[in-house]
């Protein structure tokens, strides 16, 4: 309830404020650090929560700006219906530059960034006829409901308004599962994909609401003082976004909040010291980002007293002891490859691999190092295109379909190079392979109104790792466990998907007898349930002792398939892995 | 237009695309081995332009005035690597994987205010290096060509074979080359990572450098002009999909050719042409258009 309460006292802050200010001047600051806010606050989903950086946001808070300001003057809109449009017009170009993150990111997003705002700046000089360059447009209608004395604190109501809905948003968003799901996109792509996330179109969906709170701060400011220039949109107005997003500590959602604030504090410090403006900015940005990385936010919580982090005291051989895993019967699904082939730059990885996987059963895939098997893995899972041939999940192709499209269809997969997101939880981990209960507006309501905030998921999660005897490290970061249990909350995040086939990729490699008894315990108990199992091991015990089916891959070429038993006496598969008579001679 | 006019204009993007791949080169070097770059290549730039003109200006010998020159963009490389790209090793998950972005663009305003401190805001003209006056023309096949933009392509050809010539036939450039591949393959064949880190920023910086010295005669000098020349190298740059040296030398030429073609047809938004094709190549190609050759290095 803390949470709420602050709310309740930021409304009493806003209202009141007004009264309490000494003068005008720190009316207008005040204004000043709510618009600037909002857009922090747009930045900071943008670089702290998905990873994706912006070096052009001095761009889309310019085009809410112009937009809002020509709409109210050349045509007359209302200033409610030009703000919108305006902001209308940071998410039509927030979509263009985000096309461009759409099939790449990193440095080609903050240089397709840093190229659209330095664009937009010299649109803003040169197009004279449209933005009256650096004379600037005059006569932007200011809010004022008709009292124009008043009208300055209206303002401030407005804007501070916008700014406690904004940041309502930006907290629900870091606390529920999309600020989870952004995280894990961040992360790891892959495992984005796994659980069925869209990744383009999420990379796409955050860059544009950045653009879009970018572009609410632009048209704010321009109503503020009811003239705007190109002199305001220059590569300072977004390196200053950027100090105040960075300062006030990255990812985390009070930051933009005080980043925002000191920002303002450094700009009136600056206009004083106007000679060495720049010098401040660039030695504020490069002090702050390596010596006080969390920023402002960081430092507030050093002060306060930490919470003892508990540790995982290391493998203890539980194993999936006395509780039971309580999910429903699935109906487990049947996987038919016929005619599989992928080759990496002329070597031949997998050949006209035919397979069949048979509901409900645990199949596995053996062979020496290099035979293709996680390959084959990748390739089913859709995280890698075959070159040719089929892949049909109860009898849909999916062979057209991306990695999340066929984790929809209720393919679930382990990794052998454990993904795991390290921004979140243990707990978090798993929620992220469970389907939402909810949608997300009764969602939002559910977590503004009371703390039990994703109850079921959490149960639902916590069963399973309670299952897997791992229930005492939920509240852990993945880093800070051992790594046998690392592997076991791939497999709960796994089973938290409530797949109908499984892909596990080397379940126990690394592993003790006991942990792998206990892995090949928890199998056992999913093809029970009805779910089909395809792995790939190397530790043959494992395999023999767990598989009906098994099929050997030797260079990309299927040698042997059938039952353990027959697996064991056939000579093809033999000589594959001990070599013929004549190398052992 | 007439057939002068053509090739002067030519001869003119080519000479501007000579500078871009200079100044893409860095980015691209820095890239390759450690997978940042400096976000003021184009600063360091402008710095090495100003410096030059002050030595010229003070009377010292233009061969001279070069190599302090040369010498100072080398430190200044080292300085940059130590302050704003190894402190961050350390920070490891505690910062965002973009954070060189933020403090190398930190140094950069550093830069430009220290510049605007000693020289002040106004556009400056840097007497010319390779002839008597800034206007000095040469026949070129019976057409009137600027010496200075003659110069500026013969010595920008000869630094990118040297380039090349380090790259791929001497120990240090095979050392870039693993470094880049597998940082931790190469510490244990041996070679010393952290120096070639050091040696990829100090290189960087000198091709800024050169490419400052040279720039210097060809255009109006003020302190910022560094950002533009930042964000054209990086958009040539990812023309070559930073990872092709061959494409970004191609990338580099064509994108000054049609940029001073564009610049002829509309004085007032000519410039930004060539940069809005390379945002548009990028979202239907996004390894850029010349950029698979080489992409599977990494």
């Amino acid at each position: 309830m803390t949470r709420n309460l602050g709310y309740l006292l930021a409304i009493g802050l806003i209202v009141g404020f007004p009264f309490v200010a000494p003068n005008s001047f720190y009316l207008h600051l005040a204004q000043i650090f709510a618009y600037t806010a909002i857009a922090v606050i747009g930045l900071n989903l943008l670089l702290g929560l998905s990873g994706q950086m912006s070096l052009g946001h001095g761009g889309f808070y310019a085009l809410g700006a112009y937009g809002s300001a020509l709409l109210a003057t050349a045509f007359g809109w209302p200033i409610g219906f030009a703000i919108l449009g305006g902001i209308a017009l940071a998410v039509v170009f927030g979509i263009l530059v985000g096309l461009i993150c759409l099939r790449t990111r990193g440095l080609y997003l903050a240089m397709a960034t840093l190229a659209f705002g330095f664009m937009v700046e010299i649109a803003a000089q040169r197009w004279t006829s449209v933005t009256g360059g650096a004379m600037g447009l005059f006569g932007i209608p200011q809010l004022y409901f008709g009292d124009f004395r008043m009208g300055p604190t209206y303002f401030f109501w407005v804007t501070a308004a916008l700014l406690l809905c904004v940041q309502i948003s930006s907290d629900y968003i870091f606390s529920s599962r999309y600020g989870r799901r952004l995280q894990a996109i961040k992360e790891s792509e892959s495992f984005a994909r796994t659980i069925g996330l869209n990744v383009p179109l999420w990379r796409t969906a955050i860059f544009t609401v950045s653009a879009a709170l970018a572009g609410l701060g632009g048209a704010l400011f321009a109503h503020q003082s009811g003239f705007i220039s190109s002199e305001a949109f220059s590569i300072r107005l977004t390196i200053g976004l950027l100090i105040a997003t960075v300062i006030g500590g990255l990812g985390r959602s009070y930051g933009p909040i005080l980043g925002a604030a000191i920002l303002i504090a450094i700009a009136e410090t600056i206009a004083a010291l106007h000679e060495i403006g720049y010098l401040l900015y660039g030695g504020i940005l490069l002090m702050v980002t390596i010596l006080f990385p969390e920023g402002a936010i960081g430092l507030l919580n050093k002060l306060a007293p930490t919470r003892k982090v508990k540790e995982d005291p290391g493998n203890r051989g539980e194993t999936a002891s006395g509780r039971e895993l309580d999910i429903a019967t699935v109906a487990g699904a049947e996987l038919r490859i016929t005619g599989i082939s992928k080759s990496y730059a002329g070597v031949l990885a997998l050949a006209e691999l035919d397979m069949n996987v048979t509901p409900g059963s645990v199949h596995a895939l053996i062979g020496p190092n290099g035979a293709g098997k996680s390959t084959f893995i990748n390739v089913v899972a859709g995280l890698y295109r075959a070159d040719s041939g089929s892949i049909s999940l109860d009898g849909e192709n999916v062979v057209a379909l991306n990695a999340y499209q066929r984790a929809r269809l209720g393919l679930a997969r382990t990794f052998q190079n454990l993904q795991l997101i390290q921004g979140v939880s243990v707990l978090d981990n798993v929620m992220l392979g469970l389907r939402p209960s909810q949608v997300a507006s009764a969602d939002f309501l559910h977590w503004l109104a009371d703390r039990r905030h994703e109850a079921r998921e959490r149960t639902e999660a916590m069963a399973i790792l309670d299952y897997l005897g791992i229930g005492h490290l939920a509240d852990l970061r993945p880093k800070d466990i051992a790594y046998g249990h690392r592997k076991l909350v791939e497999l709960a995040r796994a089973i938290a998907q409530k797949p109908r086939i499984m892909l596990l990729d080397e379940p126990v490699a690394g592993l003790n007898p006991q942990e792998a008894e206990a892995i090949a315990k928890v199998i056992a108990r999913l093809r029970e349930r009805g779910v089909t199992i395809l792995l790939v091991e190397h530790n043959m015990d494992f395999v023999m002792s767990i598989s009906d089916r098994i099929t050997v891959l030797d260079f990309g070429h299927c040698i042997a398939e059938g039952t353990p038993a027959e697996i064991q006496e056939n000579p093809a598969v033999i000589k594959a892995y001990l070599g013929t008579d004549e190398a052992a001679a | 237009m007439s057939l002068t006019n053509f090739f002067q204009l030519l001869i003119s993007g080519i000479a501007m695309g000579a500078i871009y791949t200079l100044t893409a080169k860095g980015l691209f070097i820095a890239h390759l081995a450690t997978h940042r770059l400096n976000f003021g290549q184009g600063d360091f730039m402008m710095v090495a332009a100003f410096l030059v003109m002050a030595f010229l200006v003070a009377g010292i010998h233009p061969v001279l005035a070069v190599i302090l020159v040369a010498a100072i963009l080398c430190l200044m490389g080292y300085l940059l690597e130590r302050i704003a790209i190894r402190p961050l090793d350390a920070l490891a998950d505690r910062t965002t994987p973009y954070a060189w972005i933020l403090t190398t663009a930190g140094v950069a305003l550093i830069l430009q205010n220290v510049v605007e401190l000693i020289w002040g805001k106004s556009a400056q003209y840097a007497p010319p290096l390779f002839s008597t006056t800034r206007d000095s023309v040469v026949s070129v096949f019976g057409v009137g060509v600027f010496l200075e933009e003659l110069a500026v392509i013969i010595v920008a050809f000869v630094v990118v074979v040297g380039l090349y010539w380090f790259l791929f036939k001497t120990r240090w450039g095979k050392g870039i080359y693993a470094v880049a591949f597998n940082p931790e393959a190469a510490n244990l064949l041996g070679v010393d990572v952290r120096g070639v880190i050091v040696l990829v920023f100090v290189i960087a910086s000198l091709l800024a450098g050169i490419a400052g010295v040279l720039i210097g005669p060809l255009v109006s000098l003020h302190p910022h002009i560094g950002l533009i020349f930042t964000i054209k190298a990086l958009a040539v740059a990812s023309l070559g999909g930073f990872s092709n040296p061959i494409g970004i030398l191609v990338g580099g030429i064509l994108f000054g050719v049609a940029e001073s073609f564009s610049n002829y047809w509309d004085s007032a938004f000519g410039d930004l042409y060539p940069l809005l094709f390379v945002l548009i190549s990028l979202a239907i190609k996004p390894t850029g258009l010349f950029g698979e050759v080489k992409a599977d290095v990494r």
